[in-house]
């Protein structure tokens, strides 16, 4: 008769596994508290603001009684409903033109010899990764250059024109990727069909490559509405967008009240936007899945 | 590579000719493009190099002088003690990000969330308030008195003006900053590299610090870079939360091209333009077509 167990199963711990279970539990721990620290970080200051905006008192040192208050009086000062307008006037203008320019130009390097297309990319990149101050120093200096023939430059038309500078390499970074997932037989056969080639662009690419434009549209339209240091340097005659009226309004040290209520609301509302939209979607799929 | 008909058969839905070798000649519609660049993006750069050889009055041409007295700048104490504070501050904060920024990306990354983009969209929803609101909040807050002090009853931090609140400003500014580049860069990982990882029977850290980190490098680069270059030459952060005690290279260059002194302003910004060349040819040899950039 043989024996039954001729040889001992070699235990885990014999292959030099070790079970660490408490270090990997201190572990989970540290990272849960890490993590909710991060998060605590990235949302402090807008929670500050959203505290603020339901002080009734203006200042920042003390929490006087809880109203809506600064909601309701949000619109009643002037210069920052000029502010507010102007970003929006100049951050919606630029990001339209910009996407319009940008998806045709992504389209155009997409075609490009691999050597041009690799100058292009990396000039591309400096708009997009140089210093705010020095981009907007360098376009104040380019546009100083247009003083002589027309003394008003400096207002509307220089944030504009530096905004549409500075947020085209968004998307045309955002719409480029796209464009290596289309099927390339796409245009060929567009055009094999007789189709001009910039119609077969208007009626086959971009139809294919519209999720890339729209993201890049929502990051360059956020991109040109934070801005401050560019619009800062090429603002003139009096024209001020929500960040510079912000900064001399610290400069000053007298803020309205009602900024903070508008940002709150704001927030909120993208919030709203995002979770709707994101249901919305949902949805959809949802609807898909059940036919 | 051709099959019986002469036709070029295509390998995987690739197609073999390459996109730039097409009959419809759609790449005419970058070229003004790469002529804009070259005027609004290299010209100033140009211009500004000429700047600092000459003494001017703020931008007009008339009676220049070709002078090197402009670079008497660079030895000012002050300057030096700005670039010293500059580079300190910008690298302290960028470590610090690339931190909490790989830990955010790569808990989202591990994460069973179904819709990630969504949790994306809410990680950089802060800022949709305005930049400046949010440092002002921040510098409220750093006081001694404040209105969390104000609701908690406890003793406020009173750092305004110190080192650590102008860290901590650009830390709670520029951390959404780090986290997509990574983030990014994570997704592209294939995710069978993974189970092989495991197969092959290395530890959960072994896997993370073998496999993972060294394909997520060009994203923290990425994310590193945008960091560090707002912080480098910043203004707001410093004059809000260092209450003028404390300067950077920004507020210099700022101070200098209200002051209509552009040579000198010029000086100090090509110094910086030198750092940000360097970097944007750094990402563009790790990342030619800007990937992780977005």
């Amino acid at each position: 008769m043989m024996e039954n167990s001729v040889y001992e199963y070699a235990t885990l711990e014999e292959y030099g596994y070790k079970e660490r279970k408490y270090l990997k539990l201190i572990w989970k721990i540290v990272k849960i508290v890490l993590l909710v620290f991060s998060i605590f970080m990235l949302y402090f200051s807008i929670i500050i603001i959203a505290i603020q905006s339901f002080n009734s008192s203006a200042s920042t040192t003390e929490f006087a009684s809880f109203t809506f208050k600064n909601y309701l009086q949000m619109f009643s000062k002037r210069s920052l409903n000029d502010a507010i307008l102007n970003t929006f006037k100049t951050s919606i203008l630029a990001t339209l033109i910009a996407t319009v320019l940008g998806t045709f130009i992504a389209v155009g390097i997409y075609y490009l010899p691999p050597k041009v297309k690799s100058r292009i990319m990396l000039l591309n990149n400096i708009p997009l990764l140089n210093a705010d101050i020095v981009t907007g120093v360098s376009l104040m200096l380019i546009f100083s250059l247009f003083l002589p023939i027309y003394k008003h430059l400096f207002g509307f038309w220089t944030i504009l024109f530096a905004h549409i500078y500075f947020i085209l390499p968004y998307i045309v970074l955002s719409v480029l990727p796209k464009m290596k997932e289309i099927d390339p037989n796409l245009l060929d056969a567009s055009l094999d069909l007789g189709v001009k080639p910039v119609r077969s662009v208007t009626r086959v690419i971009i139809p294919a490559i519209k999720g890339g434009i729209f993201s890049g549209m929502v990051l360059a339209f956020t991109i040109s509405f934070e801005d401050f240091v560019v619009g800062y340097f090429t603002t003139g005659n009096g024209y001020n967008t929500l960040s510079i009226w912000i900064y001399s309004s610290i400069g000053r040290k007298s803020l309205f009240p009602g900024v903070y209520a508008f940002s709150t609301a704001l927030t909120i509302l993208m919030i709203l936007i995002i979770v709707v939209y994101n249901l919305i979607k949902g949805r959809k799929k949802h609807e898909k899945k059940i036919r | 590579m051709f099959d019986e008909g002469g036709w070029l058969m295509q390998k995987n839905g690739t197609n073999l000719i390459p996109p730039s070798h097409s009959s419809h000649r759609l790449d005419k519609m970058a070229k003004p493009y790469l002529y804009w660049l070259y005027i609004f993006a290299c010209l100033p750069m140009l211009i500004m190099f000429c700047l600092m050889f000459v003494d001017t009055e703020g931008i007009r041409f008339e009676g220049l002088e070709f002078t090197f007295s402009n670079f008497s700048i660079l030895i000012q104490r002050s300057t030096l003690i700005a670039f010293f504070n500059s580079v300190k501050y910008s690298v302290l904060t960028t470590l610090i990000c690339i931190f909490f920024g790989y830990l955010i990306a790569y808990s989202l990354y591990q994460s069973k969330f179904k819709n990630k983009y969504l949790i994306l969209l809410l990680l950089i929803l802060p800022m949709w308030t305005n930049v400046l609101l949010r440092i002002n909040a921040l510098a409220s807050v750093f006081k001694e008195n404040n209105i969390l002090s104000d609701i908690f009853h406890i003793r406020g931090l009173n750092i305004i003006g110190t080192d650590l609140a102008i860290i901590l400003g650009m830390v709670f500014t520029y951390l959404p900053f780090i986290v997509l580049p990574i983030y990014t860069s994570l997704e592209k990982i294939d995710p069978s590299l993974h189970e092989a990882a495991l197969d092959l029977g290395v530890t959960e850290f072994t896997k993370f610090w073998k496999v993972i980190v060294p394909l997520s490098l060009r994203g923290v680069l990425s994310g590193s870079i945008m960091v560090l270059l707002p912080c480098l030459s910043g203004f707001a952060i410093p004059k809000v939360l260092g209450e003028g005690n404390i300067l950077l290279i920004g507020n210099i260059i700022e101070q200098s091209f209200i002051d209509m002194s552009y040579n000198l302003g010029s000086v100090l910004a090509v110094v910086l333009l030198i750092v940000i060349l360097g970097s944007i040819l750094l990402v563009n040899k790790f990342d030619k077509e800007g990937e992780t950039l977005l």
